[in-house]
This record gives structure tokens, sequence and C-alpha cells, in this order.
């Protein structure tokens, strides 16, 4: 009933239904459509108690089944009832008339031969001028539904439809037609030109606002818009359409409009973006806007309509909404428990409903798919075209540092509820905010030292944040770790990060993040240490032992690790650094007379490993496009006599040539060769600090990002513009420490009076000069800055057709392929839709046939079953006699196992075989009694072997044939098979 | 095509279920809730139209291809009138201006049958509730709009049974079942 289970009571409402008084007659029905199910047994008991109550007199009695049928609708139903509903087409009540027809489209749905016996009928009433309106309406809506799902079996209805547009007065009816021309109007394009006089005539005049907005959404889904034919008027019907949308963004106070108006852009944004980007000002409104569902319908749009001017305003707005609602998590529980009094107090439900309520203001609660999507949406954007929208990547990575912050921790797996859960939630959305800055580092070579910055400031803030003993989980982490490791040249301070590695490093959970960050120490190890100039004094060589003995510390305990990669890495590295701390503790230090070089291992050795090329970005396709050498045959065994090869490398035997083969490999650039012309286009920069001029404020900064980065970014602007004529400096750095200032001061001394001297008047007639200056507005310089473009092979297009720069993007497409499963509540129509309507009835689609099939199969499915049951209890049997037989057990399982596979094998191509397999199971049986009667290992292998060409079913019946024979001489049969 | 009719009330309860697809009990119930806790947290002033609740969003997001598009549902319109909300759950085959309408008219419909409906109403008639609701929609396809041909047609059905004035409020009940109220349409 209302939630909750009655299947216990089916066979009750199946009494109370055939109860000849109307009201238990109406409750039973009542029950049947609350309850019955497809697989409701008591189903086939009540077919005939629908085909009786169809044939009633009373027309109340009439519409019980007619309604009840949509719900309880099998195709085998369908056939029994369709005779008895057909003739109630033509029933005096126009009640029962459209009662009937929409039934009709339910079986049809299940059962699409009730649509051909039915549509001749319902065509009929639909084209007669005297039927009663609501009933046309009706068999309109049927049409319309029918009409999505096989648009060109309606086109010869295509007059009269028209006909009931331009003349009836149901709004509701009109809407319905409205919907059915958009699906009709790709189909027949002259439909286009009789259409429009009717729908501009409506969109002027009507009062309805529905119908007014399912006129501009027919146009624009029915591809009016840009018909070809005239460009003039689709223009003009164009910006009217667009106008009028505008008009209900902008009505103040009705949210409904708001929400429909965005729908209504997200269509046209598809075909007609430069109509829709002309509303931007209105729809960066609704972003802020407190409803959830306008918000998201607002976001979709201003994703599509993205470029480099409203990038930063429309990620500072978003960037706003997420920070603002951090807090709003500890708000949560008491903001809805107040909300709802405990107890339903009778007043209240006495209460009229029919005046709708003004509900009392909440604060805003973003719920946190909500805030997943923000994040996901931000990245898209500005990573969009290689980043071609972003212009000042210290911006975009002091955003990224943020998004890290704000990532909500993706919830834990939850048991009961998790197979439904979608799997968008396991993605940590903290991970694809790390990628983006690992992205960045990788990709954007001016801006790696600040990546590189930004990474050390998450690790450690990662750390102080968690207390000491928890596991570190932040999705951002690997990102922030490989970054700090590989590009380790760039760390303001190596050693504290090496610090903080190595804190963190046992407190990592996850054993990719750990093998990630194994090497990360590695690198940054071998950078702080590896220095050829440095002298190697005594000083140098304490550090050094020192720092290596905390490093195997840390390391020692991971050689044990469960994960195979961390635990090889681990080993690896220990190994490695042990070596380097003999060699750094056999190596005297150099005193003034003696110089002495420090340990090659540590110099040269170590650091070779890590400074090989420089990684690129490689496109995701590209490894398509690398052609197969020719004559490179994968089957090939390797080589012909690979023991004796492997046996032979016993003896170690180095060559110096081989190791130099390596080298050239590894460190030299090799001529581009007609296979791999891959060019790396990052083109070199010389230095990234002077490169980076172009420098402006954004207003609202402060609003989302938190104090230490603003900090930071104030800083590192004033730093940078310090000598710059052209910045503005705020008033009291001016004052106090103007360069000249400081120079004056350092040359003079403080005594001075600085005023006096006639430089500093010069300096504030500056100032005035410049007051003026930031009135007049600038166009934003656009940083130099190059953003290497993904690598790939050039040679075959289709793998670069989608060349897409950021693995976020590329996401979403690879999820939605993922599963075509059926959405809940829904239709299942695909029956329906492969159906015509005009088709030769003998080539139809046999569902009994098909029924029938299906029954037959489950019918063998059971029996083999059965079979096996039988024979895992002779087995049991058979062994409660011997004892523990453990022969007979090991060989029984074998042939279990192996009639499983062959089952799994044949299973597809044996279809047509397991209608009888009895007989087969006979044949075999024999087949393999006789194959067995050397011993049971025989046996085994027999059964097999005899079961190729059957559906699996003889195997199981072989196995207690042959325990029957044990039985009457067990022992023997033991020994055989021993 | 209009996938489910929900009313509930102010916590949550159940007045009116109706699916048009059939779905497990317990999903029903999971469904519910999970339009509930949406609907429950709405700020004032905001439109009629929900965010498709994580149990829809899941299955639909995997339909790419237009073609299933207009069966999936993608639509929840509700409407919170006193101390019940009415759900439509559609396809994008309705409009979403018209399905408010549709809840209104049914509302209207409902107060001219038991004469300033309340929750009560609901709760003892449930059966008039549900007959209401067949002479709107069948199968999920909308056959009357026409406010007088519905209340026409639910009385054709039978006498609508009248609140009295102060019999049973002593009895009232969040969870009466199913025969307490067949009881009292049999007294009227």
């Amino acid at each position: 009933m209302v939630g909750h289970d009655m299947s216990w009571a089916s066979f009750h409402v199946l009494e109370v239904m055939s109860s000849p008084k109307y009201h238990q007659k109406r409750v039973g029905y009542l029950g049947a459509v609350q309850s019955f199910r497809h697989d409701t047994e008591v189903l086939m008991l009540a077919t005939n108690l629908l085909k009786k109550d169809l044939a009633a007199t009373s027309p109340t009695v009439i519409s019980l089944p007619i309604a009840t049928l949509p719900h309880v609708i099998t195709p085998s139903l369908a056939l029994s009832t369709l005779a008895d509903l057909l003739p109630r087409l033509n029933h005096s009540h126009a009640n029962i008339r459209k009662k009937t027809l929409v039934t009709l489209y339910r079986l049809a749905l299940v059962y699409p031969e009730a649509l051909r016996a039915a549509w001749p009928k319902i065509k009929d009433r639909l084209m007669d001028p005297n039927e009663d309106p609501s009933v046309t309406a009706a068999i309109v809506n049927v049409v319309c539904e029918l009409g999505s799902r096989r648009p060109k079996d309606f086109l010869p209805l295509a007059p009269r439809l028209f006909e009931l547009l331009v003349d009836s007065g149901n709004n509701w009816m009109a809407i319905k037609l409205i919907k059915l021309f958009a699906s009709l109007t790709p189909l027949e394009p002259r439909l286009v030109r009789k259409l429009l006089p009717p729908l501009t005539n409506i969109i002027r005049t009507t009062p309805a606002m529905s119908l007014l907005y399912e006129c501009i959404n027919g146009i624009i889904q029915g591809g009016i818009l840009d018909s070809a034919e005239d460009v003039a008027g689709a223009d003009e019907i164009a910006t009217l359409c667009v106008n009028k949308l505008r008009g209900m963004i902008m009505i103040n106070g009705d949210a409904n409009l708001k929400y429909v108006a965005l729908l209504a852009f997200n269509k046209i944004v598809l075909t007609h973006p430069h109509l829709v980007s002309q509303q931007e000002d209105v729809i960066l409104e609704c972003i802020d806007s407190s409803d959830i569902t306008i918000r998201v319908q607002a976001l979709n749009l201003v994703k599509g309509m993205v470029t480099s001017d409203n990038l930063v305003p429309i990620v500072s707005r978003l960037m706003k909404q997420l920070k603002s609602s951090l807090p709003s998590k500890d708000r949560r529980v008491p903001g809805s428990s107040a909300n709802t009094p405990e107890t339903e107090s009778d007043d209240e439900a006495q209460t009229a409903i029919t005046a709708p309520t003004v509900r009392d203001t909440q604060a805003l609660l973003l719920p946190d798919d909500y805030r997943i999507d923000i994040i996901e949406r931000i990245l898209f954007m500005c990573s969009k075209d290689n980043y071609s929208s972003v212009l000042d990547f210290d911006w975009y990575i002091d955003v990224l540092t943020q998004l890290v912050r704000m990532s909500p921790v993706p919830r834990t797996f939850d048991a009961d509820t998790g197979a439904l859960l979608p799997t968008r939630q396991q993605v940590d959305v903290a991970e694809k905010v790390g990628d983006e800055l690992r992205n960045v580092a990788v990709k954007v070579r001016a801006m790696r030292a600040t990546a590189v910055r930004a990474a050390d400031l998450i690790l450690d803030q990662l750390l102080s944040e968690n207390p000491v003993g928890h596991s570190l989980s932040s999705g951002a982490l690997r990102s922030a770790i490989w970054i700090i490791g590989e590009y380790s040249i760039q760390l303001a301070m190596p050693d504290d990060s090496l610090n903080a590695l190595l804190q963190a490093i046992p407190r990592i959970g996850k054993p990719d993040i750990l093998a990630v960050a194994l090497h990360a120490t590695a690198k940054v190890f071998s950078s702080i240490a590896g220095s050829e100039l440095e002298p190697w004094t005594a000083e140098r060589k304490s550090r050094i032992s020192l720092l290596l003995a905390r490093i195997l510390d840390v390391l020692e305990p991971l050689a044990l690790h469960p994960s195979l990669e961390v635990q090889e890495r681990a080993v690896e590295f220990i190994e490695l650094l042990k070596l380097t701390a003999e060699a750094v503790s056999g190596q005297p230090p150099s005193t003034d007379e003696n110089n002495q070089e420090p340990p090659l291992l540590l110099t040269q050795a170590i650091p070779s490993l890590f400074t090989g090329w420089e990684l690129n970005s490689v496109a995701a396709h590209a490894q398509k496009n690398v052609p197969l050498p020719e004559g490179l045959d994968l089957d090939e065994p390797i080589h012909g006599n690979l023991g004796r090869l492997l046996s032979q490398t016993d003896i170690v035997t180095l060559q110096s040539d081989e190791a130099d083969d390596f080298e050239v490999y590894y460190h030299q650039r090799p001529p581009p060769s007609s296979i791999s012309s891959s060019a790396p286009a990052i083109t070199r920069l010389a230095d990234p600090d002077d490169d980076t001029a172009g420098s402006y404020q954004q207003a609202s900064e402060d609003s989302y990002l938190d104090a230490d980065i603003l900090a930071r970014r104030k800083a590192e602007r004033m730093e940078k513009n310090k000598d710059d004529p052209f910045y503005i400096p705020s008033d009291n750095i001016l004052r106090t420490s103007t360069p000249i200032h400081n120079i004056l001061q350092n040359n003079n001394g403080p005594a001075l009076d600085i005023d006096s001297i006639p430089v500093m008047q010069l300096d504030l007639e500056k100032i005035g000069h410049t007051v003026a200056a930031p009135s007049r507005p600038r166009p934003q310089p656009r940083q130099r800055v190059v953003v290497a473009t993904d690598e790939t092979l050039e040679g075959s297009d289709s793998g670069t057709g989608r060349q897409y720069d950021s693995e976020n993007s590329t996401l979403p497409k690879a999820r939605s392929k993922k599963s075509k499963q059926h959405s809940l509540l829904q239709v299942d129509s695909s029956t329906i839709g492969s159906f015509s309507l005009e088709g030769n009835p003998s080539e139809a689609f046999d569902y009994e046939r098909q029924q029938r099939e299906e029954a037959e199969m489950q019918q063998a499915m059971k029996e083999v079953e059965r079979l096996r049951l039988e024979m895992q209890r002779a087995n049991e049997r058979i062994q409660m006699a011997q004892g523990a037989d453990v022969q007979g057990v090991v060989i029984k399982k074998k042939t279990k196992k192996k009639a499983a596979a062959k089952k799994a094998a044949d299973g597809a191509e044996n279809e047509g075989t397991k209608v009888k397999p009895k007989k087969k199971v006979k044949k075999a049986a024999s087949q393999a009694v006789e194959g067995g009667g050397g011993g049971g290992g025989e046996d085994a292998s027999g059964a097999p072997a005899a079961s190729a060409d059957t559906s699996g079913t003889p195997p199981a019946k072989v196995a207690p044939k042959k325990k029957k024979k044990k039985k009457v001489a067990p022992v023997e049969e033991a020994e055989v098979a021993g | 095509m209009i996938n489910a009719f929900l009313v509930f009330n102010g916590q949550g309860q159940p007045r009116l279920t109706k699916f048009y697809t059939q779905l497990d009990t317990s999903i029903q119930q999971r469904l519910i809730s999970e339009i509930f806790t949406l609907v429950s947290n709405r700020p004032a002033g905001s439109c009629n139209f929900l965010p498709l609740p994580p149990l829809l969003a899941a299955s639909s997001t995997s339909h790419t291809s237009t073609e299933e598009q207009s069966d999936v549902p993608s639509l929840v319109t509700y409407r919170h009138y006193a101390t019940l909300y009415f759900i439509i759950i559609s396809t994008t085959t309705e409009s979403p201006l018209a399905l408010i309408d549709l809840i209104q008219v049914y509302v209207e419909a409902l107060d001219k049958l038991f004469e300033n409906v309340c929750e009560l109403d609901l709760i003892f008639n449930f059966e008039t509730l549900h007959a209401t609701l067949s002479e709107m929609i069948i199968g999920g396809v909308v056959i009357e709009t026409s406010l007088d041909r519905i209340v026409a047609g639910v009385r054709a059905q039978g006498t609508v049974a009248k609140r009295p004035v102060n019999e049973g409020r002593s009895t009232i009940g969040s969870g009466m079942g199913i025969g307490g109220n067949f009881a009292w349409t049999g007294r009227v």
C-alpha cells in the first residue's frame, strides 16, 4: 500500500475483487493496483475475473479492470484481454472510451501486436470530428507518447493534428500537439512553414504561460530555428523566442519560469550559442540563486559559455559559493529537526490544504554531490581547450590549492545501499583537483615553480590538519607528492620537503600513493645530496649520513609491505641507499690540504636515475598511433632455447658496451625517425619570473581564497611590482618604503631630511599622474605562458580526432558508456520501437514463440540443477557408506568442474539442442559408463569428452551412475582409481 | 508519460503512492524518503522542480542516446499545500509547467469532492483519492484535465464520504491499517 509490503494479502485481494458488491470490488481492485506485480502468482487466477468485469454492463464496473490492467500487464495477460478490450473503444460512455485507449497503449508496450489490432480504431476516433473532445485529447496524449518513439508512422496524421492545434481551445492538448509536431518536423521540413504562423500567433496571444513556453520549446526542439529555408524569418523567430525567455527569467519571484527558461536555453545553446551568450548577465544571476535546481541548470549553461574574458568572474562566483557553504555541515542537524514537529497534531491535519504556504527560510545547504559537481565544472571550464581560457596561471594554481581544501571527503562505501550508489561518489574529487595541478605542472613549464610550491603547501597542510596517528586520505596527495618528487630541483626548501615526505610516508594508507611517495623521497634525496660542486666537507658528510639513516629508518618497515609494488620499490631503494651509506662513510672528508671528491654513487649514479628525459604529457590515444613494427609476431617465442639462455645468465659477464647503449637510449635524444615524429611542443622559456609580467587584482579574490593563500599572493605581487613604474602601490607602502627612499636612506643616513631632495618630488608627482590611470580600462594582458599540448604521433587521424586536453574532461564520457541498465520507473518500450504499424503481420515479432523458447530453456536449466543435486546427494551417501573415500571425492570433483566449464563454453551454441536434453543424457550416460569401465581415473577424462556435444547435463548424470556401481564394489573401484 | 504520483505529508508519511511502473516496495520506500529529503530542504521561493533524487539520477546518467532519453524519468515536479506535498515524476514528454497545473487541478478536484479538503480526508477516504487520480491519469497518460468532468466521474462511482464533525478525531493515528478504513466506509 503506501510504501508497505502487502504481498502476503494477494489472495485476499483477489477474493475481494470478485465480490459482487461494487464498493468491495472497488477496494479489491485498488489493492490489486497497489500490490500486484508481474510475478504475483494469483494474477493467473485474476485473468478470468478481469475478462468478466470488462464485459460488465455498468460503466463504473468496466472502468475498474481498465484502470487496473496497466499496472499488472504481462504479455500473456495482454493477449487474453485484448479481445475484450477492443470493443470497449466503441462504448457509449466517453469516459470508458478514453480509458480503454490508454490501456491499449500500455498493452502495446508489452505486446506490440495489440497496437496493430487497435490502431485502425484509434485512428477512426481521432479523425471523427464528432468525437467527444476529451477523448480526442486523450488520443492526442497517447499519440504523443507513441510519436516520441516512432515519429514517422504518424506523419499521415499531420493534417488532422494541425486542424486540432488551430481549432481546439484545450491548452493541455495544444501542448501535447506541439510536442508531437516537434518530433515530426525533422522528418518533414515542409511542416515548418505551415506551423510557424499558428505558433507565432500563440506566442503572441496566449495568456497561458505553459503554452507559451511549450511553443518556444517546440520551436527549439523541432529544429525550426535552424531550418535553412528562410534565414530572415528564422532569425526573427529566434530573437522573439530568446527575448521571451529572457523575460521569463527577469520576472521577479517566479522561480518556475526561471527554471524552464534555463531549460530552454540549455537546448538552444547547442545550436545557437551566440544567442545565449547575449543573455550572460541574467544567467549569471541564476548561478547565485538560492534554489539548487535553478543553479544546476545555470551551471550547465555557463559551462558552454565560458571564454577567457568571463572565466575569472564565473569561477570566482562558484568559488565563493563553495567557500560560503563550508561551515554548513555543522548546521545541518539542528536545521532539519527544528523544522519537523515530532508528533502529528490534529489541528495541523485539519487545516485546509488548498492554499499553498510559504515555508520559513532556511540557511542554504549545499549537498556534497552539488559541491563535487561545482568542482568538476570549474576544472572542466578551466582546462577546456588546453587551458585556452586561463590567462593567469598563478591564479589558477591558487584556485586549485583552495579547491583541495574545500573538496568534500569522499563518502565511505555504504554497505546496504552500496549496490545502487552511483559510481561517481567513489571517485574522490580531490584526486581530480590534484591531477589538474599535476597537469599544469607538466604542461606549463613557466608555472612549474609555483605548482611545486603549491604541492608543498598541500602536503604541509595535510600533515598539520590530520592529527598524528590518523592516516592521510586526501586524493590530492598522490599528485602533490609526485610533483614534489619530479620537480624537486625547483623546491624552495628541499630539506623541509623531504622532512614532510618522511613524516607522511608512515601515515599513507593507500599503496599506490605510497609507491609514489617512495619514489619522490628518493628523487628529493638525490637533488639534495647529489650536488657535484659542493665540496666534500666533514659537515656535508655527516649531514648526508644522517639523512640516509633517517630515510632508511622510514623505508625499512615498508620492505614487508603487503602491496608488491610498494615492497619492490622499498627494497630497491633500501639496498641502493645502504650502498650509498657505505660509500659515504668510506669516503674521508676533504681537509684543507687534501681535497676529496664526494663518492661517485652519490653524485653520479643516483641522480642519473632520475635525470633522464623530461616527462611530457602524452595524449590518451597516442599509443594507438604507434605502428606495429614489421615482422613482429607476438606469438613467436622470444628465443628458441630460452631455458639454456636463462641458465647461462647465472654466470654474470659485465659488458661495458651494453651500459653505453642504455646511456645513449636514456640520456641522448635520438634523431627523429619516421615512426616517432613527436616533437615536444614545449617552447622553452628563459626565466619564468621575467615573463609573468601581467598582473591584475581580482576584486573579489579575498572572498573565496583562504587567508594564507591571499597573504602570499599579495606579498608576491608586491615583490614583483616593486620596480614596476606602472604599478600603483598602496599608500602606506609608498610613504614608508619606496625603493628610492630606501636607497637614499641607506646612502645618506637617517638624519638627512629626505623631503628636501628634489628626486622625491618627482616621485610624488608621479603619484598624481597615476591616480587617474586606473579609470581607463586596460585589456588584460595575456601572460606569455606556453601551454604544452599533449604529445601524440602523427599519421592516423582516428586517435587524434578527439584531442582533448584534460583527463577530467574525458572522464564523464567513459562513465556514460559504461552501462545500459534500465532506469528505475522506466517503461521499457524497446519492443514497440522496432514495431511498424504498416508492417506485414506474417513477419512480425513472434512474441509467443520467444516466450515458449525461454520457458523451455528454463525447464532445461532446472533439470540440470536437479540432476546436479541428485548427484551431490548420491556422492554424500557413498561417502557415508565408505567412510572417507578420498579418491572418489577427487574424481568426482574433477568431473564436475570440467563439466561446468564445458557448460559455459557450450551454452551459446547448444541452445537448439537443449530442448530435448533427456535423450542425450541417456546416450551420453551409457557412453560414459562404457568408457568409465576401466576405472575412476579414466572416467574423469572420458566424461567431459562425451559432454562436448551436449548441454552439460550428461556429466552430471554420469557421476551418480558411476557411484551406484561403486556401491556394489566400492573397495575395488577405489583401488583401481588409485 | 507520468511515472509516479505521490502524496506525502510534512513528516514524510505517504498518503498516496501510485507508481505506473512496478517497483519493489523497498525501492518505493527509498525513493519516497529521498524525495522527501529533497523536498523538505527547499528554501522559500524556490521553483517547483526538484533535482533528480540519487536513485533516479544514477540510472539516468548512464543513458546518452536521445532515443532513450524520452523514456527515462527526468523531471520531478512538486507542490506544497499546507501539510501535504504532491509529487509527480515524469519523463520529458510532459510539459513541466503543465504538470504544476495538473497538480492544482487534482487538489481542486479533491477540494470540490470533500468540501474544504484536509489531510484527514485523504487518510480516511483513500479510495476517493485513488478514484480521482484514475479519472485524471490512467497508466501514466493524462486522460482528463477538466475539473468538472473529473468530479462528475468520481461522483458517478458512488457517494463520497463526508468527514463527521465529532467522530473519528480520537482515533487519529499515523498508522491506520486497511481494516480500519474499510470499516469506516462500511458505516457511511
